[in-house]
Parts: C-alpha cells; sequence; structure tokens
C-alpha cells in the first residue's frame, strides 16, 4: 500500500519555482531517501505534504487521504523533524514534551523517558539555554513521542555529532522494524546509502530519477580501472565511456553500457590490475548534477 | 483548551505589564485630580482655553471639578490603553508563530488552522476581559476616598463597557492583520498605526463640522465618553457597527489564514 501518493506537485512562490511536477509514491513500511542539493525543493515538499504552504498545482495523498483536505487527521500519525527546529524558548523541554503530546490524546510519559535516554537529553532544561544539537534532540523527542507511523526526518543529523548520529540511525532503524514509513531527506549520501532502500533524487525542483539504491548503483555507469605496460588510454575509445583518464599506465574511466565490449578490449591486453567497480551514490549523485 | 491554556500562560507576562501601567496611570490621574476636586478657579481658567481645544481633548463636555467629570476626561486614556494592548495581544498571538519559526511544530501538531485561531483569539479575548476587570478594580479603589455617589458608579461601569467595545474592534482588527499579513514583523505596527490613524480621525470629526461624517469610520466616536455621559447609555447604531467591524475582520482572519502559505 502506497502511504504517500505525490501526483504531478507544482509549487510556485510567486514566480520563483519551489517545485514542479513532482511525482512519486512512497511504500509502507520502507525507507525513502529523498536527495538533492540545497535549494532544490526537499524542504518544500515537505512542507507541501504537511500542508504548511498550499500547491499551486497537483495534489497529494497521504494515508489514501488528500492533504489539503484531512491535514488534521492525517497529521495524527505524522512525525515531523524539520531541518532547523525552534520550539517555545520559555518552556522546559519536559512541558514542551508534554504539551506536544497532550495532542494527541494517549499517554506517552513512559516513551518520552525511554526517548530522552536513548538521546541523552535532559528534560528540565529551559528549550532558551539549549545548544542547537540539544534542541535538534528536543526534535527527535517530539518527532517520535507519539508514536507515528511515517515520519519525515528533514536532513535530521545536522547539529548532532557522530555518536548521537548513530544512536539516532538506530532509533530510526527500530521504529523501521515496528512498520513505520520513513521520508528521510538529506543531501549527505553516505546517510541515505546506509539508511534507505529507495530513493528519489531531486534537481531544481524537479525529480531526475526515483530508483531502488542497489538498481541505480548496479544499472548506472561502473568505475573501470586498469593498469597494463604500454597502454594506451585510445584503447578504450568505446562508446559509453566518459571521463577517460590515463596516468601512471594506469587507465581510468567510467562506463555504461554493455560490459562486455569492455571486457573484449581488455582481454587483448597484458594487464597487472583490474578493478571494476560500482560507484558510490556520490558519484552516481554528482554525474547527475554536472 | 491546550493551546488555549499556553497561551494564556505566555500573554500573562503582557497583561501584568499593561496592568501596572494603567494602575499608575489611575494613581497618578486620581491624586492630580484631588487638586481639581471643588475648585471655582479653575473652571474660570478652562474657560480660557480655545474652543476647538477642548474640542479635541474632549473636555468640552465634562466639568472637570467632578469625580465623574474627570473620569470623563480620563476615558480616552483608557480607550487608546484597551486599543492598542488588545490590539497587539490580537495579532501577536498569530504572528509570533511565524516570527519565533515556531509554525513548523505548532501547525504540524493534529489541528486544524482554525481550531488554532479559536484557541488563540479566546486566550488574547481572556487577557482583555482581565485588562477591563483590572482597570475597573483599580479605579474602583483609587477613588474610594471621595466617596463617590452613585451616578459615578454607574457612569464608571459605563465607560468600562466602552472601554471593552473599544478594545474587542481593535482585537478582531489587530487578529485579522496577524492572520493576514505575509510581513509578520509589520503586523503590529500596523495594528499600532491603524489605532493612531482613527484616534487622530475623532479628533478632526469633534473640531471640524465638515468632517463629522469620520465618525462612522473611527472606534473612537463609537465609544465617545461625552456622548456616554449625555445619554448615560450606549449607542445602539454603533454598536451593531462595532458588531459588524469585529464580524467582519473575525470571518476574514479564518478565511486568509486558512488558505494561505505559511512564511517559515
Amino acid at each position: 500500500m502506497s502511504i504517500i501518493e505525490v501526483s504531478k506537485l507544482t509549487k510556485y512562490y510567486g514566480k520563483a519555482r519551489g517545485i514542479v511536477d513532482v511525482s512519486f509514491g512512497v511504500e509502507a513500511g520502507e525507507i525513502f531517501g529523498f536527495i538533492g542539493p540545497n535549494g532544490a525543493g526537499k524542504s518544500t515538499t515537505i512542507r507541501l505534504l504537511l500542508s504548511l504552504i498550499h500547491p499551486t498545482s497537483g495534489s497529494a495523498r497521504m494515508f489514501g487521504q488528500d492533504v489539503a483536505a484531512h491535514g488534521p487527521e492525517i497529521r495524527c500519525d505524522i512525525g515531523y523533524l524539520p531541518s532547523e527546529v525552534y520550539y517555545y524558548e520559555g518552556m522546559k523541554v519536559i512541558d514542551l514534551l508534554r504539551y506536544s503530546a497532550s495532542f494527541y490524546g494517549h499517554d506517552s510519559t513512559e516513551r518520552m523517558r525511554a526517548l530522552a535516554q536513548t538521546m541523552e537529553l535532559e528534560l528540565n532544561r529551559r528549550i532558551s539555554d539549549l545548544s542547537y544539537g540539544n534542541k535538534k534532540k528536543v526534535g527527535i523527542v517530539q518527532g517520535l513521542l507519539h508514536s507515528p507511523k511515517l515520519l519525515f526526518l528533514d536532513e535530521p543529523t545536522a547539529g548532532l555529532d557522530p555518536l548521537m548520529q548513530r544512536k539516532f540511525f538506530n532509533l530510526i532503524r527500530e521504529e523501521n522494524a515496528r512498520g513505520v514509513t520513513v521520508f528521510f531527506s538529506s543531501h549527505i549520501l553516505g546517510e541515505v546509502q546506509r539508511l534507505c532502500t529507495r530513493v528519489g533524487i531531486i534537481r531544481e525542483g524537479r525529480i531526475v530519477e526515483i530508483s531502488n539504491i542497489r538498481a541505480l548503483q548496479q544499472n548506472n555507469y561502473k568505475k573501470v580501472q586498469v593498469a597494463a605496460d604500454g597502454l594506451n588510454p585510445a584503447a578504450f575509445n568505446l562508446p559509453g565511456v566518459t571521463n577517460l583518464q590515463s596516468e601512471n599506465g594506469t587507465v581510468s574511466f567510467f562506463f555504461k553500457g554493455d560490459i562486455n565490449a569492455v571486457l573484449h578490449r581488455i582481454s587483448a591486453l597484458q594487464v597487472t590490475d583490474v578493478s571494476i567497480e560500482e560507484p558510490t551514490l556520490e558519484e552516481i549523485f554528482m554525474h547527475y548534477y554536472e | 483548551m491546550n493551546i488555549f491554556r499556553r497561551e494564556l500562560r505566555a500573554n500573562l507576562k503582557s497583561l501584568a505589564i499593561w496592568s501596572v501601567i494603567v494602575a499608575l496611570l489611575i494613581a497618578i490621574a486620581v491624586a492630580k485630580f484631588s487638586a481639581f476636586a471643588g475648585d471655582p478657579d479653575l473652571l474660570v481658567l478652562l474657560d480660557s482655553i480655545p474652543e476647538p481645544m477642548m474640542e479635541a481633548l474632549n473636555m468640552r463636555a465634562f466639568n472637570l471639578t467632578t469625580l465623574a467629570g474627570f473620569y470623563g476626561v480620563m476615558f480616552i486614556y483608557f480607550g487608546l490603553m484597551g486599543a492598542i494592548a488588545a490590539a497587539m495581544w490580537g495579532s501577536d498571538i498569530i504572528s509570533k508563530e511565524e516570527r519565533d519559526k515556531t509554525v513548523e511544530f505548532s501547525l504540524v501538531l493534529p489541528v486544524s488552522r482554525s481550531r488554532v485561531i479559536t484557541a488563540k483569539a479566546l486566550a488574547a479575548l481572556a487577557n482583555c476581559i482581565s485588562f477591563v476587570l483590572i482597570t475597573w478594580a483599580v479605579s474602583l479603589v483609587a477613588v474610594r476616598g471621595y466617596h463617590p455617589d452613585q451616578a459615578f458608579y454607574d457612569f464608571l461601569a459605563l465607560e468600562m463597557q466602552a472601554m471593552f467595545g473599544i478594545e474587542l474592534i481593535f482585537l478582531a482588527i489587530g487578529l485579522l492583520l496577524g492572520c493576514a499579513m505575509k510581513q509578520y514583523k509589520l503586523s503590529g505596527s500596523a495594528a499600532v498605526g491603524i489605532i493612531l490613524m482613527t484616534y487622530f480621525m475623532s479628533i478632526l470629526a469633534s473640531m471640524q463640522e465638515d468632517l463629522s461624517f469620520l465618525k462612522y469610520f473611527t472606534p473612537f466616536k463609537y465609544f465617545d465618553a461625552g456622548e456616554l455621559f449625555r445619554s448615560g447609555r450606549l449607542n445602539s447604531t454603533y454598536l451593531l457597527l462595532s458588531a459588524a467591524i469585529i464580524a467582519v475582520c473575525v470571518a476574514a482572519a479564518y478565511w486568509i489564514y486558512g488558505k494561505r502559505d505559511l512564511y517559515i
């Protein structure tokens, strides 16, 4: 079942482009990565889904209901961790969390304690006294407190130290194992690669690729490196070869197409070393952005 | 209910500050009144002030040497303070969420925007009611020493109703500005601007005969202390007009806030 269905969602801020014709779906129980550089429209998409802003055209459904018409009902089952967290400065952490929990109609005191303990969050401090990273922890606890079925994470690791990042990822994996669907927006590809099953890549407001991470890596180009004596780089001037570079008798290039064509050329050589690798997500990503 | 309670608590400090200001104003004014009370020389002095000036300050209607007359002149301060406090509360209670960037928290909670406005408007209304009651109570305590008659108490009650009326109108205007203005930083200033503009309109309306039509455009004329003193009751035409303004502003606030993009 699709938890999120977005169809031809478009948002212009006056004349400025937000997102254009964005369509994708997120299935129940998956961790969907949403990647793109700053200003590509990641946050705009999330804010449209949460009906903080309204689309210029197109529509979106979550849990099968239209987000514009059923916002409050839909949001009962949603947890949101914004990229920058802001809370009422004068309140204590515990009061803010209780306030937030009071909207969801079930007692979450125990879960609050457990989450705060995991994230090493002090509940009795005032929000205004917290550092950026600690505010982020409040955001994590607040977003997860009411046991949402769908989580929106917008660049969640900014401000967290590596240890906390790991705890946070474990927390997300645990939630996911319980069946929680996760929409994970980030420009840090390493973390998307670690966590997500599928990714959507957004660029200048448009979706350029939606794919399984494995498939993205497999069906994409390969990184090929060949070292041989008296090697002439021109030997690899094949269709599908890009970024051909030669250095100290080693030729490296990217290749997309039937790998046999490359193997043929290699077999004609007396090679000392060969490697054919899948590119990292980062390299694929850069490829989309060139 | 939780939003209402939180807002009440968040606005308590502001209410306390306004209350202290109005209490100080009353205390100082009543202390000054002791110099005027029953002094015939003052009446002679007042007679020498030019007529338009007296009109502008709304002093012609009142005999400053009596407590009721003195309170009649005081009313404009209550009205202005009530208007400013109410407009600020109304606009701030909505726009602060965008100013402090807390909308990404407060409006992602499972509540509709209209429920948010309702809870916040009620909290601001509770503040306005408290402000009138505090002004009233402080007045009652401050004038005790003069042993005022029943007529004074009736007039004071009428003034406080009028102050509440002014508060309600500007609360509605403030709410509309807070809901409608995307330049959330300006909504408070815009509200105060409207108050000053309508206040000067009310002065012009009483000074210039041919500008008297302005009285329909300024809430300060709907609740004019001189008229209240003369008639002893609130004018029903103006009450209807006030109700219409409030209804239009509140409805527009709900409508606009419901469909606009939040500024994040």
